[in-house]
């Protein structure tokens, strides 16, 4: 078992967070913006990186729970740097290291699946619809096909 | 538009760039209304081939590979079933909702695709899926969402067991238009052509007679006439065999209130200390009492029934005291659909009595219902007893055939055949679901 800042260090290897050159252009396309009023540039794709490259603290930061893993920044980004690959890498390790609430569990199956904040943008949005599917929701994706077919075949 | 987005401080939300497609109702939607179009699947039929997801993955990605499909076959083989998960095209769709870039629209027909310009892959709309139906490629993390090939799915034309079929567009559903055909003609001889006779028609030997009407003057002249119960019985005969009919298919004024309910579709409620369905057999106590008490047919006068049968003359003229109380009953319309007919028809709850041993009964089944989110049934009923939060759960909703005026609105309307007419005595509803 390697220890935490070796697989941190391998993290920035990987997703190339070394190359970064702070153009902000992951901000730009970052749907988190949209997503949430608090968006600040702690929790923004850039700040972000920074921070991995700069401090140490950053697995304990509760920023990058905000993520919804999209596909956005590096799309966009013009050194190939995966800011995605990147805040995975520290979510599992985060996981790993430290008891982790900000992550929402299935409450069938027991697998993680989703984080806090992005479950509460997703059922804030969705504040109107009756609590019979908003528990259906509580389900992870494949339970909740499993469930569909349970249901109906 | 400089202008515009310098006085809102140089902030541009979504709402500026991708503002949402508002529904539009059109004439049509109201008289042809569209049964949604998508695609419907019979797992009594799969095979569990997977031929769909390979033809799904030949056009999102030209080349076979299953995980990069929009429908997917989850395959249980200890019980040897298999099951299509595909996109319902739901009508409100909850991914609309929660995407936050808005790239998931639903076209003018019925489509919902995501638009891959905007798409950032974030995967939001398979969290807010009761049926988690996008699919992500687990190699290019895309987000794959089944659009009905633009009108003509392909896993439909190859899908060799027949398992999927395609619905589309506009169906002129034919319970519908029997209905109304019904209704209309009805009113016309009701009201407007033999005046007045809804109440009592004496054609030669043969009598006709509200039942109501009847009790109401047995009650006021303390004789029984054995001409008066034959000429109640055909209406209370069909009420036997075919439930309350009468309320839902004859009756002018219940023609009357679904007019009304045409120009009032938004409902305010209704409050809930009038929401007693027992009300109505009260009225009718109280009027056969009074009728006994006074000596004349007590409630008749005020019968929106009988006014809608007298208010047009056999002379031509309107008659103002009649059209006041059907005034006055359409304005309650906006509360509720059939406020009337819900709480407070006496002739309705007469029949109600003689329903509750009728021959027929309506069946919902939860295991035949395939939708978490679909409830039209629960929409289209115009007397509001099916219980959507029960169906919702998969629990089979128990229709009270008392309240039920089996206008069979809930069996056209139903996309999976849920809805069913079934004799009382045949198999009943079919057994809940356990979520």
């Amino acid at each position: 078992m390697t220890n935490g800042k070796d697989r941190i260090a391998e993290a920035k290897r990987s997703s190339g967070a070394y190359g970064c050159v702070e153009c902000g252009k992951c901000v730009a396309v970052c749907p988190m913006a949209e997503m949430y009023t608090n968006f600040s540039i702690e929790m923004s794709p850039r700040g972000i990186i920074k921070k991995t490259l700069t401090g140490n603290d950053i697995i304990l930061d509760e920023n990058i729970w905000y993520c919804t893993e999209c596909n956005a920044g590096t799309d966009v980004c013009p050194q190939g740097v995966s800011c995605r690959d990147l805040i995975r890498y520290l979510k599992e390790i985060a996981i790993e290291k430290y008891a982790v609430k900000d992550i929402k569990y299935c409450t069938r199956c027991g697998k993680q699946f989703l984080s806090i904040p992005v479950k509460n943008f997703v059922f804030g949005r969705l504040k109107e619809e009756p609590p019979n599917v908003l528990n259906i929701l509580e389900l992870c994706p494949s339970c909740r096909r499993e469930m569909y077919m349970l249901r109906n075949a | 538009m400089q202008e515009q987005v310098t006085e809102k401080n140089n902030i541009i939300t979504l709402e500026d760039l991708r503002p949402r497609r508002e529904e539009k109702k059109t004439f049509s939607d109201y008289f042809m209304p569209r049964r949604h179009s998508g695609i419907l699947f019979d797992p009594k039929k799969c095979t569990g081939c997977g031929t769909c997801e390979m033809v799904c993955s030949l056009r999102n990605v030209s080349k076979i590979a299953p995980a990069s499909a929009s429908i997917e076959v989850l395959r249980d083989e200890e019980n040897g079933k298999n099951f299509a998960i595909l996109c319902q095209h739901c009508r409100k769709p909850l991914c609309i909702e929660a995407c936050p870039t808005r790239a998931i629209e639903k076209g003018e027909d019925g489509i919902v695709w995501i638009n891959k310009l905007f798409c950032v892959e974030c995967g939001l709309c398979i969290m807010a899926c009761p049926e988690a139906a996008p699919l992500r490629d687990p190699i290019t993390e895309e987000v794959n969402k089944c659009d009905l090939c633009e009108g003509d799915p392909l896993c439909v034309e190859y899908c060799p067991a027949g398992a999927l079929t395609f619905t589309k567009g506009k169906k002129i559903r034919w319970i519908k238009g029997l209905r109304w055909s019904v209704q209309t003609i009805s009113f016309l001889l009701l009201a407007v052509i033999l005046v007045g006779t809804f109440c009592s028609l004496k054609a030669g030997a043969l009598s006709l007679s509200c039942p109501a009407g009847i009790l109401q003057n047995i009650a006021s002249s303390g004789t029984i006439v054995l001409v008066w119960i034959l000429s109640a019985f055909l209406i209370l005969g069909l009420t036997i065999l075919a439930g309350r009919f009468f309320c839902g298919w004859i009756c002018p004024f219940g023609f009357f209130l679904d007019l009304v309910d045409k120009i009032t579709p938004k409902k305010i409620g209704w409050p809930s200390f009038l929401k007693s369905r027992m009300a109505k057999y009260g009225i009718l106590a109280g009027a056969v009492g009074g009728s006994c008490a006074f000596g004349f047919q007590a409630f008749c006068p005020v019968c929106p029934i009988g006014s809608i049968c007298r208010s047009y003359g056999a002379t031509g003229t309107l008659n103002g005291a009649n059209l006041g109380i059907m005034a006055v009953l359409a304005g309650l319309e906006v509360g509720e659909w059939r406020v009337w007919c819900r709480y407070f028809c006496p002739v309705g709850a007469l029949l109600a009595l003689f329903a509750k041993i009728g021959l027929i009964k309506i069946v919902i089944g939860a295991n035949q219902c395939k939708k978490f989110s679909c409830i039209q049934c629960a929409e289209v009923c115009p007397m509001g007893i099916i219980d959507a939060d029960k169906l919702r759960e998969g629990i089979s909703p128990v229709i009270r055939m008392t309240e039920c005026i089996t206008c069979m609105r809930c069996i056209d309307r139903c996309p999976y055949g849920a809805a069913k007419l079934r004799f009382r005595w045949q198999k009943a509803v079919p057994g809940n679901i356990e979520l």
